[in-house]
């Protein structure tokens, strides 16, 4: 039996001129035709931040007199008296909330970075329009069809397998809207024919389908159920339900921990996989935001050992992959009657690779008092998110069309890769 | 119309006048009713001249102006004759006594809009109330917006507060969902019984519901009717133009007001006037949040028709009367007041004229200029202070203003100077006519009659519709200025429909995929909600799609390799009964004596839930998987199948026993029967229960698996589910 290979875009080619031979013919031609289905690529993995986060806590402007005005129950410090309590000194001027100290040593070595006072332009405070706008990479316009991932990986220039854009989300992301194909799946066990109870069936009726789907005069049909079961066999290889993590990698058992954890297996298991993304919730902190004790401590805390725990897995692979964090936009400087911050403007993001110029604060913070607040009230945006995406796919991706990628834009990137 | 007699009223003898003062190509058509048929003999349709059989060409019509055959509605059809099967689908008056009892027991759909916003409440406008009624102190408030518990029963599961919200929907849940869950993750945050109890015996006394069942019942009306109604075209229609006009639940302004969107604005129009859907969703509070006009206002330096002597009535958008006065520093301001471009920019590109249109940025600024002013009479507290500021403007003589159900033309709002509009000339001084004259304008557009026709033709025949029907359509289009049903009459008797080439070209969506499945097997739904999980798993939460321009028509948009798994997934799982809330009887569908041999049943089934299709190869591929030994040491499909009853009670217990305390909300989801809105329903599908109730979720926000009763499938059920995920059934 011959092992099937993956059917690539391209390789369809070879597929018009072979005609509709046996199956097993046109297998063997494919595998002759494609290098096989394991491909090392370059991985951007993003992770959205729903819900805004404070990036004024997250990564603070130390020793700053007026945000501890601003936020008596909230501001913190790096002081030693602080204890546990107290923000991780990064040694720039900002101190790093406790919730992300897993993320530490990935400073400490120069592999994780931080751009600051980042966000959209629009000054909208909605959630919604501005998931929408940094999801398709265009502030301010709503019509846009495509998602900026999505462009991205239309862009990327070469053979595409099933597995190249991944969400792993119950369904698509606005980010992934467009022409590619790109696959929402939340649990990888899932991706197969399934019958609860009855396996032999489903086996039986897999069979069934897939001598369907071969002949079907629907050449979209057609191509995508030969896709499709060459993905099957492509997971079933690397057996999905008893994945171990390498390196003694311990994953959060959260939503995010389980949608890095099957990250790591795509990319360990070479299906091809370019740009992957997943989601962290519940950002949102008008209500009891705290500082050790509340929601964004265990936010962070997910958030942060979800990232260590798969860039631990990751090992040798951590060369081939990319992660980016993003937050539609930051909070208020000033806490709120209810403990919390309410929607503000500029927030900041982490970036973490081996190529990252790491352990520095990228991008300008000015600093908090009333004059440079935006609108008086808020961290301003000094570095556009589209600078640091434009970046992160430019040079790992390979996609030089920044003007395709993100339409109407005409800034500069924001340099925080190593050439 | 709802309008206050002090307003001059907008009629259509006004905004004829309008139009002709305006000299447009369709001076005085306005929104005129739509033509009755011409003839009462229709022309013929000429499916027998592109080689098909009477039942083939019913079968192919069932595909498109219906969502797919019931059994024995081919032969209905072909016994009525198409022609006059058509002209009732045209007429959308039939009489449907079941579906209307299913309807009356979703109440939100016989409320009012006013009444609807009212009563479905999130948990943030319960707990506003409260305190604003001294039910609880405002320093709980904090705790209370907290509780999860509250949370999770009012706002759907989406505890997140993540802005993309519940949309008690497989899907627009599910987007929140990962959120929910990881915040789930912090429901032992705040948890103060005393507090909320307090909160939940305030809203029961108000008669406040969760908003989540706000959604429950839109989503499940929208699969009874498809399933169900008599008027499947003006059901198809209906889904077409609101994907047309689309409008995403993840917004959360826009989500009280979708269900009325749909009904009032969406449906009434669906087999009208093109007109009409611009007039109707143009005025409707779910299209003015969703792409913001209800915000845009005039420059702070443009005229407006309010004189000098009125400036003190102009506040910046939002502020009309009611709120915080306007801030000191105007920097501080959250939207300072100016225009805004995105429904101008939408209404054109998407709605209108096309992509390539030929409008430029300049008439996008002066669209946006016209529209200033429509805006939403506010929901809640805020209503009653524009109520009385209304009251005033009306001592002074009405001023321009304008009140019709929830929209609101604010003069104060709105740009009175000159404009300019594809080279067309809107004098200056006027206020709501500059808006209506634009939607005149823009119907009446050569490039309008090929966006709208193009679309039509991509919905009905290909994806890549034969530019002489397109053309034959955009003409009928001018002709009819703008008449859906004159549309549809041209589409259906026009060749390229019936073509070969045409017959099973599309493939179908999700939604059409599930309602097909559900009509072609004549199945009943109980509980639509684990078969909204899987359309939304399958690609297309329903009212979910985030972006304006609706769902992609095309079929490279629904199939992916994800996708198509859960496809064939939803056949084999939904012929085995093992989708809740569907009961199908698939030994009935067949009367005439039981198959006598797997391959027999294959056939039987093949032909009874795909007529008018030449199956043969399908047969005869799938011959060797029914002597597959896994189907064949079951062949005895006939056995007796347990009763309802048994079938429910094992259910209960394996729920006992899988959920520990979830039995209880399974008895109450089995109580409460009408499925929307309401907890319980057991599911196998994850994706399917994102409002279940908070007893059932696990710490990490995963749903109880809540086994279904799971016997081995029967062949029948076997065969059918390959059928049913063959592509074969993809395609309509």
């Amino acid at each position: 039996m011959l092992t099937r290979r993956v059917f690539l875009k391209a390789g369809g080619m070879a597929l018009v001129t072979i005609g509709a031979g046996p199956a097993f013919l046109n297998r063997a031609a494919l595998a002759a035709a494609a290098p096989g289905p394991h491909m090392r690529r370059k991985v951007l993995v993003t992770i959205f931040q729903r819900g805004a986060m404070d990036g004024m806590m997250a990564v603070t402007p130390l020793d700053d007199a007026t945000l501890r005005q601003l936020r008596p129950r909230l501001a913190m410090s790096a002081a030693r008296a602080a204890g546990d309590n107290a923000l991780a000194d990064l040694g720039v001027g900002f101190g790093l909330h406790p919730g992300f100290a897993p993320l530490l040593p990935f400073w400490q070595e120069r592999r994780l970075a931080i751009v600051h006072a980042v966000g959209s332009p629009d000054p909208t405070r909605s959630h919604f329009d501005a998931q929408d706008y940094m999801e398709t990479g265009t502030p301010g316009r709503k019509g846009t069809p495509s998602g900026w991932l999505n462009r991205a990986v239309g862009l990327l220039g070469h053979d595409r397998t099933p597995f190249r854009a991944v969400a792993m989300t119950p369904s698509l992301p606005r980010s992934l809207y467009g022409d590619e194909p790109a696959v929402a799946v939340t649990n990888l066990a899932d991706f197969r024919v399934r019958l609860p109870g009855a396996d032999q069936v489903a086996a039986a009726a897999g069979e069934g389908f897939e001598a369907l789907y071969e002949r079907t005069s629907q050449g979209l049909l057609r191509s995508t159920g030969t896709e499709t079961f060459e993905a099957i066999d492509m997971l079933s290889v690397t057996d999905v339900a008893h994945y171990q993590p390498a390196n003694g990698a311990a994953y959060p058992k959260s939503p995010l921990g389980d949608a890095l954890r099957q990250i790591a297996l795509l990319i360990k298991s070479d299906v091809g996989l370019e740009v992957a993304f997943a989601e962290s919730g519940g950002w949102d902190t008008h209500v009891q935001q705290g500082t050790v004790n509340g929601t964004f401590f265990r936010r962070a805390q997910d958030l942060a050992q979800s990232i260590q725990a798969f860039w631990t897995d990751l090992g040798p692979r951590q060369d081939d992959v990319m992660l980016t964090t993003m937050t539609e936009f930051g909070r208020t400087a000033r806490e709120n009657g209810s403990g919390g911050t309410d929607h503000g403007h500029g927030s900041c993001l982490f970036v973490l690779g081996n190529r990252i110029d790491g352990g520095k604060v990228h991008g300008h913070l000015p600093g908090i008092h009333p004059d440079s607040l935006y609108e008086g009230r808020d961290l301003p945006v000094t570095t556009d998110f589209r600078a640091v995406f434009c970046e992160l796919a430019g040079k790992h991706l390979g996609i030089r069309d920044d003007g395709a990628l993100f339409p109407e834009w005409s800034g500069r990137r924001l340099p925080i890769l190593r050439a | 119309m709802r309008a206050a007699n002090w307003t001059a009223t907008w009629t259509l003898t006004t905004l004829s006048a309008l139009a002709l003062a305006g000299g447009l190509a369709w001076g005085g058509q306005g929104a005129a009713a739509e033509p009755r048929p011409r003839r009462a003999v229709p022309e013929r349709l000429p499916w027998r001249e592109e080689g098909l059989t009477e039942r083939q060409a019913a079968a192919h019509l069932l595909n498109r102006f219906a969502f797919g055959p019931r059994p024995g509605e081919v032969d209905q059809v072909v016994a009525m004759g198409l022609d006059r099967w058509v002209e009732r689908q045209l007429a959308a008056d039939l009489p449907d006594p079941n579906l209307d009892a299913r309807l009356r027991d979703l109440p939100a759909l016989a409320m009012s809009q006013a009444d609807m916003v009212r009563i479905y409440r999130n948990p943030n406008q319960i707990l506003q109330q409260a305190v604003k009624e001294g039910v609880i102190d405002k320093r709980e408030l904090a705790a209370a917006k907290a509780d999860q518990g509250l949370k999770r029963l009012y706002a759907g599961g989406n505890a997140g507060g993540n802005g993309r919200g519940g949309n008690g929907n497989g899907g627009g849940g599910a987007a929140g969902g990962a959120a929910a869950g990881a915040a789930s993750a912090d429901a032992a945050d705040i948890e103060r019984p005393e507090l909320r109890a307090k909160v939940l015996e305030f809203a029961r006394a108000r008669g406040y519901r969760p908003e989540r069942e706000l959604q429950g019942q839109l989503l499940a009306q929208k699969v009874f009717r498809a399933a169900e109604s008599q008027d499947q075209l003006r059901e198809v229609m209906t889904d077409f133009w609101f994907n047309h006009f689309n409008i995403s639940a993840t917004n959360g302004r826009a989500r009280p007001y979708l269900l009325s969107f749909e009904r009032d604005a969406i449906r009434p129009n669906a087999l009208g006037t093109v007109r009409g859907l611009l007039e109707a969703t143009a005025r409707h509070p779910a299209m003015l949040y969703y792409l913001d006009n209800a915000e845009s206002t005039a420059a702070p330096d443009a005229p407006t028709l309010l004189g000098d002597e009125m400036r003190s009535m102009r506040r910046p958008a939002g502020r009309f009367g009611y709120g915080p006065p306007p801030p000191a520093r105007p920097a501080a301001a959250p939207k300072g007041p100016g225009l805004n471009e995105n429904y101008a920019r939408e209404r054109m590109e998407l709605h209108t004229l096309g992509v390539d249109g030929g409008y430029t940025q300049r008439d996008v600024i002066e669209v946006a200029r016209a529209f200033t002013g429509w805006t939403v009479l506010p929901s809640g507290p805020a209503r009653e202070a524009v109520e009385k500021r209304l009251e005033k403007v009306r001592r002074f003589g009405g001023l321009g203003f304008q009140v019709d159900g929830d929209f609101l033309f604010r003069a104060d709002m709105h740009d009175s100077a000159a404009k300019t509009v594809l080279g067309r000339s809107l004098p200056p001084g006027r206020g709501i006519e500059d808006g209506e004259q634009v939607l005149d304008l823009l119907a009446s557009q050569p490039p309008t009659a090929r966006h709208l026709s193009t679309q039509l033709a991509v919905r009905f025949v290909s994806d890549n519709p034969p530019r002489a029907l397109v053309d034959r359509l955009a003409a009928t289009y001018d002709r009819s200025r703008g008449d859906v049903r004159a549309m549809l009459r041209t589409l259906v008797q026009s060749p390229e429909f019936w073509s070969r080439g045409a017959v099973g070209a599309k493939v179908k969506s999700p939604f059409e995929l599930a309602v097909s499945a559900v009509r072609s097997s004549g199945a009943h739904v109980e509980d639509p909600r684990p078969l909204l999980g899987w359309i939304a798993r399958m690609g297309e939460p329903l009212y979910a799609y985030q972006a304006p321009t609706g769902y992609p028509d095309r079929a490279d948009a629904w199939v992916n390799t994800g996708s198509l798994l859960n496809r064939m997934n939803f056949g084999l799982q939904f012929a085995s009964q093992r989708i809740p809330g569907i009961d199908i009887d698939l030994p009935s569908l067949h009367d005439g004596p039981e198959p006598e041999s797997r391959q027999a049943a294959l056939s039987t089934f093949a032909a009874l839930l795909l007529p008018g299709r030449d199956l043969s190869a399908t047969l005869r591929l799938l011959t060797p998987m029914v002597s597959d030994p896994a189907v064949a040491r079951r062949v005895d499909d006939a056995a007796p199948k347990e009763s309802p009853q048994a079938v429910q009670a094992r259910a209960d217990d394996e729920a006992e026993m899988a959920g520990g305390g979830g039995g209880g909300a399974g008895a109450a989801g089995r109580a409460g029967g009408k499925a929307a809105g309401e907890a319980g329903g057991g599911s196998g599908n994850p994706a399917a229960v994102p409002d279940a109730a908070p007893a059932r979720r696990q710490p990490r926000g995963e749903v109880v698996r809540v086994a279904r009763p799971q016997h081995p499938p029967t062949a029948i059920e076997q065969v059918v589910g390959v059928i049913l995920g063959s592509p074969e059934f993809q395609r309509r």
